[in-house]
């Protein structure tokens, strides 16, 4: 494990003088090396409410600081850095900044769900980092995550057709996640399934890719979900104090 | 109210009770469970008790004394209720062994039960043999043979104590502070660092509950004088290399993973509701209150009344309670039950 306190020190505080004497005595050079010390100078207040906003982060006003969703935490115990307890912390009492320097590793949670389990106070801080994420990208912080890429074409195959297709799916997730289509892992499952499935299976699986089926009559069940996802869609916006409320 | 007053439950609040009945020349009928009075004190064996530290067979021991010295106090050990009728002035209580007993009034003081520490299993308790409870840890200093390992009766060079064990934790349904654990802990570690001063001892909490005038007396002496040491964390797991017990968690303070090896892990347990409870509020026809223990209709008057008209109820019946505080409850609804006697009788006449 890295030197954790190294994390804590800043390039940008970090200040050499080449002159330098106090009280008389020359302390030039690396003698006088000091570390700024890093000073809040004010909370975002609306914060804590933004992440609620989103779907997962309802419960962070519950957190009371313990560390066993840390403790408990799968990526934690490979990346010290990775600190759900931490992040909770940051976004309750608003130190907006803070948060940000650790936007980059934020959607590293791979929903194990350990703190969900561990959690005295019911906070499901998967929800939370789900959240953060999502606050992340609708923020413009990050770019968009290629679960959150996953996770939006299912949804949208699911609304347009009542019905999933894999294979599209998995098509459609490499090229907006610029991937090549042909990857080892793919092809030797797609051998498998070939000499393992049955036949009639195969044809069935083969006319979907063709035909690409719907749920009948889904028109009126697509119709009503479009409208829950754009009115959820203007929610959040509107608590996260984005644009006219209206969906991207 | 000619009839006794039936008081269920021998701990330091039914003691309580029906000696400050009989003190005003009250009869009372004390019924108990268990085959002696005393409660959890006793009952557990506890050592030196918060905030006196007089040894508790010696302080509630000297309660059960004084409540089997009373004449006016029937006590009925070994037994419980099993039906309840009748209005208040002409109650009518059957008991387990076929007794009935006519009573005026009826105070439960049917306490509290120990969590169960294997509903925590990542703890280890039942698994490891050197992690223990506070009550065990009580009875080793009261046994006086000293707190030891109990795996090869050695003496431990480091104990860890964890904090809230069975309270404050919605995943196992206890959404309650136990109210007491945290000074009786303190109190403990410092038994600890007197017995065995090469001993380390470290408290790992989630915040610190010694309240009121425990401050000082608990968590300022414990850290100052007995140089006991409080880590801010809630431990996730407990196991063993083979020879020693391993604790790991987050030091939330310094926000840093620690893996820290211990000869002694105690769990500080907290106050479930009494198991009986449900029984109880089915034979005396009284509400529970939503975490399960005994409801007291007003905080401010009438002290101790249920939701039955001559039923009361004092101490740990009620939810966490202190020993102190219990027996103060008691002697209110003692009180409580006389008064409304007395102006039933006065109307009366
Ligand atoms: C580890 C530990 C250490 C503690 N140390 C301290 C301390 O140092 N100082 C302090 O102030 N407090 C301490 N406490 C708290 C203390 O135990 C309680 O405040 C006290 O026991 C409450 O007294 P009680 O009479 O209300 O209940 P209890 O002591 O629980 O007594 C209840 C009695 O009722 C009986 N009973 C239960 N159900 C029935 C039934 N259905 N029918 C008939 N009888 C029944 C039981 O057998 C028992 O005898 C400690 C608690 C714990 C867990
Ligand atoms: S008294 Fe302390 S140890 Fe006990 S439940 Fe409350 S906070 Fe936890």
């Amino acid at each position: 494990m890295p030197i954790h306190e190294q994390s804590l020190i800043r390039p940008e505080n970090i200040k050499t003088h080449d002159k330098l004497e106090i009280d008389g005595i020359d302390v030039s050079g690396h003698w006088s090396t000091f570390i700024e010390s890093r000073v809040v100078t004010d909370y975002n207040e609306a914060l804590e409410d933004e992440i609620a906003a989103l779907p997962g982060g309802e419960y962070i006003h519950r957190c009371w600081q313990c560390g066993s969703c840390t403790n408990s935490c799968t990526v934690n115990a490979v990346n010290p850095d990775f600190n759900p307890r931490y992040w909770i912390y940051l976004i309750r009492t608003g130190m907006e900044s803070e948060l940000l320097r650790d936007k980059d590793i934020i959607w590293q949670c791979i929903s194990c769900n350990k703190c969900t389990y561990a959690c005295p106070r019911d906070v499901e801080p998967e929800g939370v980092m789900k959240a953060t994420a999502h606050w992340l990208e609708k923020k413009g912080h990050t770019p968009k995550s290629p679960s959150i890429i996953f996770d939006e074409l299912f949804a949208e195959q699911v609304i347009a057709r009542g019905k999933i297709e894999e294979s599209s799916i998995i098509r459609q997730f490499f090229k907006r996640t610029g991937q090549p289509l042909m990857q080892d892992w793919l092809v030797a499952m797609a051998r498998g399934l070939l000499m393992k499935l049955p036949v009639g299976l195969m044809r069935r699986m083969g006319l979907a890719v063709l035909f690409r089926p719907r749920t009948s009559g889904w028109s009126k069940a697509r119709a009503a979900l479009e409208e829950y996802v754009e009115e959820c869609e203007r929610e959040q916006r509107r608590a996260l104090g984005l644009g006219d409320g209206k969906p991207e | 109210m000619t009839e006794p007053v039936l008081v269920v439950g021998g701990g330091p609040a039914g003691l309580a009770a029906a000696q400050a009945l009989s003190g005003v020349g009250r009869k009372a009928v004390l019924v108990e469970k268990e085959d002696r009075l005393g409660g959890a004190p006793i009952l557990s064996g506890y050592a030196k008790l918060v905030p006196t530290g007089e040894w508790a067979r010696d302080a509630i021991g000297g309660m059960v004394g004084r409540v089997e010295g009373e004449a006016a106090i029937d006590i009925r050990t070994g037994c419980t209720v099993k039906e309840f009728a009748g209005e208040p002035g002409a109650f009518t209580a059957t008991l387990s062994d076929g007794a009935t007993v006519e009573a005026g009034a009826a105070i439960l003081c049917t306490g509290f039960t120990h969590f169960d520490s294997v509903n925590k299993p990542e703890w280890g308790f039942g698994t490891f043999p050197d992690v223990v409870t506070t009550t065990q840890v009580e009875q080793m200093i009261s046994s006086e043979r000293g707190v030891r390992c109990p795996s090869d009766g050695r003496k431990p060079k480091r104990v860890a104590i964890l904090l809230c064990v069975g309270s404050r934790d919605r995943q196992i349904g206890r959404e309650w502070c136990s109210k007491i654990c945290c000074t009786v802990s303190a109190n403990i570690a410092m038994e600890i660092r007197e017995e065995l001063p090469d001993c380390h001892v470290y408290i790992y909490y989630m915040d610190i509950r010694t309240f009121g005038l425990y401050e000082t007396t608990y968590y300022w002496r414990s850290q100052e004088e007995f140089k006991v040491k409080y880590i801010k964390a809630r431990i996730a797991e407990v196991t063993s290399d083979g020879e020693r017990l391993i604790v790991k968690g987050e030091d939330t303070l310094v926000k840093r993973p620690i893996t820290i090896p211990f000869d002694l892990v105690v769990h500080a347990i907290g106050m479930d509701p009494n198991v009986d409870n449900l029984l109880l509020s089915s034979i005396f026809d009284i509400e529970l209150e939503p975490h399960g223990n005994i409801a007291r209709q007003s905080a401010y008057g009438g002290m101790g009344r249920t939701s039955r008209p001559g039923v009361y109820v004092a101490g740990a019946a009620t939810g966490p309670e202190t020993i102190d505080d219990s027996i103060a409850q008691a002697n209110a609804a003692a009180i409580a039950a006389l008064s409304a006697a007395y102006s039933t009788a006065g109307k009366a006449a």
